[in-house]
């Protein structure tokens, strides 16, 4: 997603200047270290705040617009791309940031998810996977992993979880990128790459439920995953990759990316990213501007009898 | 030859789907309408595509109402009826609109192969006391039909019914050439207006009875012009500059006609991968401060009404169409009703505050748009603006509309709010959120959301600010109560009977209440088009009558009430009635309105 600027705000863009009151979520919930990492690209970038929308759903994730100063819609469960649509449609000199998360994008906004993907309007897409409904109080979530127990499967979650990975690279997305809540830096420069790619940029984030389920991800170690890295790709981060397995792939290959992206292990990095792809949003722009234009004032001559 | 004359005369022109009734009755209807008489067409469209002919389901055809002064409806009973086969025909009589001298021309060319049926069919008729002149189309006309792999037959009937309605040959011949000049290759035309000229000529030599309605061709500048194409020109007079649905039967056919044209007037149509997805993209447009409209009928309403209260708590501009049709669920999807108007008013949950605007014609269908715009930019509440499928698919020829070319709400004229019953808003309503600045407003960063929130925008869950946000959405639609005038009346505004209805019935009561006083029947009656909230004077307006009954394409009976009843009772304590609470499909008559008002009045 790129940016065309016309309008420019004096004041430098300031971590302190994209706050607003303070977020209402748990004590050392995940949801944080992406607010900051949004943040501290936007800073990076000095993106217009004004100039800037953060759409999204409902669930713990669907409150970060309200946590971030610029424009903001925190619109229904499992909706946030049809709304992003209509301001990619009408505002093209507008950056637009899409917040959903598991239950929203995966499950209630399935629909959605398949359908912005195949559009590949310009925004960026990210998707906060805590692997559970947490807001609603720990239900199944269809990421959930498989005998996990919740307030709906107290026996343990009955199924395997959907791999969110191979879903949106199925459906055709034109960049797909995964990273995690406790990885700042590669947090920053995975948003950043999705910000540069011009169409739908899927950011997948393994995120962190402390209140519901600790034990999800082990962040303090790095052995269970492995990085993706590769010159047009995305820095892995600097100390946990010392731990663990770097892999160099090469983000234009389809092929490589379902190969990591089915793996039992969890990867972090660029996965896919295909440039070539039409924007339905640049489609429908060309059609009005390239239209023989006629006056309004003559609208109904043509029915004349 | 006897050549009747008429004030008026309604026909029908009966045909299995797919082979050209509704083409044939759009030509006529223009040569009609060039000869200065008045018209008014509804098409019979079945709910499939293509139903196998010569069964009861392929039924498609139109009802052609032409008189010599201007009609508003479609009227009553039939005069005339061309039936291509005695299936259709059976099917057609059983919706009970035939006139008591009714006169059926059918298409013979079917019964050796189907004897026992036909004579079913004939012996029906002759018990309904219909006289049924049999005919046959001419052995040369069958070989140029099949010669043009079995097309035009409808230009055959067309001949005849031309002939039939006294029409000059070359004013229908000029409109067949407009109509396919383009489109079809010179042979093919030529062989289309020769069949023509052979129905024209069969009827002329063996049809013994003819018709005359007289016209006056007019001075002024006229269209022709169907409800939902009206409503799309409305669209794009109105300066709404996004377009976003999903396909849905009778609402469709707005997005086809703005996909063609909607570009040049730099306009976007945006088809969604589902109703909700729909509105929410004109939601977010609108968010964008691009005026945006989404259109629906029958179950994507069902499917919308979760983005619609989210736009009224997170005060984003929202408008809806809502093309009714037939329900409860597909319902009849190609039929006609009113029954939407509780979900529309009520169907999201929570507290509802939004204004429905309702067309009675085709002309409100092109400055509907407008109003839509104005109040939902005021307001910054829902506005549902509903029509039918009789109102979305019925032409009329009309005096050419002013043009507005609306910018900015503000500039709204005059005629148009006259038009639709109210006169201006307050230049300041009050928000609940007192910034309501557009993305690109530099100091007006803000985000909204569907959670309750105070005057800052602020979620906030305390009970003074609830309170306080749901008095303020109220008192929006308290501003449009205050601003509406006193609605339509016809008669007296005083007396024994006052009839009640909204949207699609303006005409049939109308009518109605003229043949009544015609008849020195004291009766009036009452149109809304606004449908909510209602004027302030209503409860005034009703106590001046004994009875005030409700006309409505909806379904009561003796232990429900219909939705316009029930919701006049509930405004105004007033014993309103349903008087026709009828889900027939088929829209109102005039002369059964007028009948049940004798009766009551007896
Ligand atoms: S419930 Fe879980 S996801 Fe939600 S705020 Fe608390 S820790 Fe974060």
């Amino acid at each position: 997603m790129s940016t065309h600027v016309e309008n420019k705000s004096a004041e430098p863009v300031t971590v302190k200047s994209l706050n607003t009151d303070n977020p209402r979520w748990c004590a050392g919930c995940g949801d944080y270290g992406i607010l900051m990492g949004i943040k501290r690209f936007m800073v990076d970038r000095q993106l217009q705040p004004h100039l800037t929308v953060h759409v999204s759903g409902i669930g713990c994730s669907g409150r970060a617009p309200n946590y971030i100063n610029t424009y903001g819609v925190h619109s229904i469960h499992g909706r946030p791309i049809t709304v992003a649509l209509g301001l990619a449609l009408a505002r093209p000199d507008l950056d637009i940031f899409i917040e959903s998360g598991d239950g929203d994008a995966l499950s209630i906004g399935g629909n959605h998810l398949v359908h912005g993907i195949n559009k590949n309007f310009n925004c960026v897409f990210l998707l906060f996977d805590n692997e559970l409904y947490a807001l609603t109080k720990s239900q199944t979530s269809p990421t959930t992993r498989k005998g996990h127990p919740t307030n709906t499967q107290p026996s343990g979650t009955y199924l395997d979880p959907l791999n969110p990975l191979t879903l949106v690279l199925g459906a055709g997305a034109s960049f797909v990128a995964s990273t995690a809540d406790w990885m700042p830096d590669h947090l920053a420069s995975t948003i950043a790459a999705a910000f540069q790619h011009k169409g739908f940029s899927f950011v997948h984030i393994s995120q962190r439920c402390p209140h519901y389920d600790p034990n999800a991800f082990d962040y303090k170690t790095s052995s269970w995953f492995s990085f993706l890295k590769h010159e047009k790709g995305i820095t892995p981060d600097k100390r946990l990759a010392e731990k663990t397995e770097v892999v160099e792939h090469d983000p234009t290959s389809l092929e490589g990316a379902f190969k990591y992206a089915s793996s039992e292990r969890r990867y972090f990095g660029l996965f896919y990213q295909n440039s070539a792809k039409a924007c339905y949003d640049d489609i429908l722009h060309k059609l009005r501007d390239s239209a023989e234009k006629k006056p309004r004032a003559k609208i109904l001559d043509r029915f004349q009898i | 030859m006897s050549v009747e004359k008429k004030k008026i005369s309604r026909f029908e022109l009966l045909m299995d789907a797919g082979f050209g009734a509704q083409k044939a009755g759009d030509i006529l209807i223009t040569a009609f309408a060039k000869m200065g008489k008045y018209v008014y067409i509804e098409p019979m469209i079945p709910a499939e595509i293509s139903p196998p002919p010569r069964t009861r389901p392929a039924l498609s055809g139109v009802i052609i109402r032409l008189a010599d002064f201007d009609i508003t409806n479609i009227g009553n009973d039939t005069d005339i009826i061309l039936a291509s086969h005695e299936i259709v025909l059976d099917r057609r009589i059983d919706d009970e609109e035939t006139n008591v001298n009714c006169r059926v021309l059918l298409d013979m060319g079917d019964k050796p192969a189907n004897e026992e049926s036909y004579e079913k069919v004939c012996k029906r008729l002759t018990k309904m006391g219909i006289s049924t002149y049999p005919f046959e189309i001419t052995a040369e006309s069958k070989a140029l039909i099949q010669s043009l792999s079995n097309s035009g037959q409808n230009m055959y009937y067309l001949g005849m019914l031309s002939s039939i309605y006294n029409m000059p040959k070359e004013i229908v011949i000029a409109e067949i050439n407009k109509t396919f000049g383009k489109k079809l290759k010179e042979e093919i035309l030529s062989k289309n207006i020769k069949i023509y000229e052979n129905g024209y000529d069969y009827a002329k030599a063996n049809i013994l009875f003819s018709i005359e309605v007289a016209g006056v061709p007019s001075q002024t500048e006229k269209i022709l012009i169907d409800g939902n194409t009206s409503l799309s020109m409305g669209i794009i007079d109105a300066g709404i500059k996004l377009f976003s649905g999903y396909p849905i039967t009778p609402a469709s056919s707005i997005m086809h006609t703005l996909a063609k044209v909607f570009p040049s007037y730099g306009g976007l149509v945006h088809q969604a991968e589902d109703e909700i997805a729909a509105i929410g993209t004109a939601i977010g447009s609108y968010f964008g401060g691009v005026p945006a409209i989404t259109c629906t009928s029958g179950p994507g309403l069902s499917l919308k009404q979760e983005f619609i209260g989210y736009a009224t708590a997170a005060e984003i501009p929202l408008i809806v169409i809502d093309a009714q049709r037939s329900g409860p669920s597909t319902g009849m999807p190609t039929k006609t009703e009113q029954s939407d108007l509780p979900a529309v008013l009520f169907g999201n949950h929570g507290d509802n505050t939004k204004v429905i605007l309702s067309v009675a014609n085709v002309i409100d269908c092109f400055y509907a748009p407008q109003m839509a715009r104005y109040l939902t930019e005021k307001l910054r509440v829902p506005v549902m603006l509903m029509s039918d499928f009789q109102t979305a698919n019925s032409y009329k020829v009309i005096d050419k509309p002013k043009v507005t070319e609306m910018n900015n709400v503000d500039d709204i004229q005059d005629f148009v709010l006259e038009r639709f019953h109210m006169s201006r808003l307050p230049a300041n309503i009050e928000m609940v959120r007192d910034n309501q600045a557009a993305p690109g407003d530099l100091q007006g960063m803000r985000r909204v959301t569907g959670l309750n929130s105070d005057h800052l925008g602020q979620i906030n869950y305390f009970s003074k600010t609830s309170q306080r946000a749901h008095a303020i959405r109220n008192s929006k639609i308290h501003e449009v109560r205050k601003a509406l005038t006193k609605p339509e009346m016809f008669g007296p505004e005083q007396g024994n009977i006052l009839i009640v209805g909204w949207g699609s019935s303006r005409g049939a009561i109308e009518e109605a209440i003229n043949s009544c006083r015609a008849q020195g029947i004291p009766a009036s009656g009452i149109h809304f088009k606004i449908v909510y909230p209602f004027p302030l004077m209503i409860k005034e307006i009703f106590s001046k009558f004994k009875k005030v009954v409700t006309v409505e394409l909806a379904y009561g009976d003796e232990f429900k009430l219909s939705p316009l009843a029930m919701l006049l009772r509930a405004e105004t304590l007033i014993d309103v009635q349903p008087m026709i609470a009828k889900a027939t499909g088929r829209p109102l008559r005039p002369r059964i309105i007028m009948e049940q008002v004798k009766e009551l009045l007896s």
